[in-house]
């Protein structure tokens, strides 16, 4: 007898007991491993009970750009997390105003040949244009707090808020007539961000 | 220069690090540990949920729930326990919830889709399997409709997972008779599938 066919035969006398998950963890492993590798066991398996032609991990290749994607995803989704978790039960409005800051942010930053000391903050309820077209005339003003360390514009730190201030609305390259945009935005500066 | 180089090193050594190691790291807030984790372990739950829902694309949509879910509950990981079991036992309730619904919108949208997906899918699948797997895991998606959810689940962990019965058992938080159980009418049900569905099959491979 050969040293393969006496490992099938050992594999072999180890059928029933598999079925029976009565076989200790090192000799299931063995039979699982055998039967991967050797059709004959394969078919002889079958034929006692089909079910044992599962008895072999049977993995599925996930293609590498499966992975990156599925990773990218649950990136993206654990920022998710992370934001929810740090608005907590801030409203839509609020969860809004960050990223609307941070996309006129990004916007000021990415264009060029603007002078960012040309920008100038103005004290919230200031009677200015841009206040005016933020909120609505008859709106109260917005409510005082005391100013933290929170956002500040690229290139600003000299102009901050007055610290009464619960928000401040910047005002970029003012001047008219230029043909220039104009830029103008809000930061809250109640906001934990 | 130095810093890349000790960047590189520190990730080295966070890929040979085992996986409770690095779950401990990925509860304490570090996100390198727990993307290595994702990679890692993103073939083995893709697979299982893929048993478990009957097809691959739904399995990869269950996977990013399930390390999102990970995310979400990795404080209350307890390192005394087994990273896998704990894996597997979000990755099992999610695939099977997952199951649930699909099930749902299936009685009320027909079968058809199921259908078009299961061709879709096994032409896909295909290229990046051998042949014999495509071939086993057709086969077990063809027979397997007939189990409850517990039983699938037993089995695939079994089978194809490799887990313990002891660990089946704390996955599906119930004993380890129940499990035996699960096992038993599982295999009974896949008899009668294999041999009603396939007969040519099993004739063909006795007859060899």
């Amino acid at each position: 007898m050969s040293a393969t066919s006496t490992v099938c035969a050992i594999v072999r006398s180890g059928f029933e007991g598999y079925l029976r998950d009565s076989l200790p963890a090192p000799q299931r492993g063995m039979l699982r491993d055998h039967l991967s590798s050797c059709a004959a066991c394969r078919d002889a398996a079958a034929a006692l009970d089909p079910t044992l032609l599962f008895a072999r991990p049977i993995r599925d290749e996930i293609p590498e750009e499966d992975g990156r994607r599925i990773l990218a995803a649950v990136r993206t989704g654990m920022e998710l997390m992370e934001t929810e978790r740090r608005i907590g039960g801030r409203s839509r409005r609020r969860l809004l105003a960050p990223a609307a800051a941070a996309a006129v942010a990004a916007l000021a930053l990415l264009s060029p040949g603007r002078d960012a000391r040309s920008a100038r903050p103005i004290p919230a309820g200031s009677p200015s244009e841009a206040s005016a077209s933020a909120r609505p005339l008859d709106s109260p003003p917005l409510p005082s707090a005391t100013a933290t360390d929170g956002l500040q514009p690229a290139g600003l730190a000299a102009e901050a808020a007055p610290p009464t201030s619960a928000a401040t609305i910047y005002d970029w390259n003012p001047g008219a007539g230029r043909e220039e945009p104009r830029v103008v935005w809000i930061v809250d500066r109640g906001l934990d961000i | 220069m130095e810093l890349v180089y000790s960047q590189e090193r520190e990730h080295r050594e966070l890929v040979e690090m085992p996986d409770r190691d690095l779950a401990i790291r990925a509860r304490d807030g570090d996100l390198s540990s727990f993307e290595i984790l994702v990679t890692r372990k993103t073939p083995a739950v893709v697979s299982l949920a893929r048993r478990i829902v009957g097809n691959g694309e739904d399995a990869r949509d269950v996977a990013q729930m399930v390390f999102l879910r990970v995310w979400g509950e990795i404080h209350r990981y307890d390192q005394r326990y087994s990273w896998n079991t704990w894996l597997y036992r979000i990755a099992t309730n999610l695939s099977i919830d997952f199951l649930r619904s699909a099930r749902s919108r299936e009685r009320a949208h027909g079968a058809t889709l199921h259908l078009v997906r299961e061709r879709e899918d096994a032409s896909a699948g295909d290229a990046s399997r051998t042949a014999e797997d495509a071939e086993l895991s057709r086969l077990f998606e063809a027979v397997s409709g007939r189990l409850s959810e517990k039983q699938k689940a037993a089995f695939v962990l079994k089978e194809m997972q490799e887990c313990e019965t002891r660990e089946i058992a704390e996955i599906l938080r119930c004993g380890e008779s129940t499990v035996r159980n699960h096992l038993f009418n599982a295999r009974r049900i896949l008899r009668k599938e294999m041999q009603r569905l396939y007969p040519e099959f099993l004739r063909g491979r006795n007859a060899r």
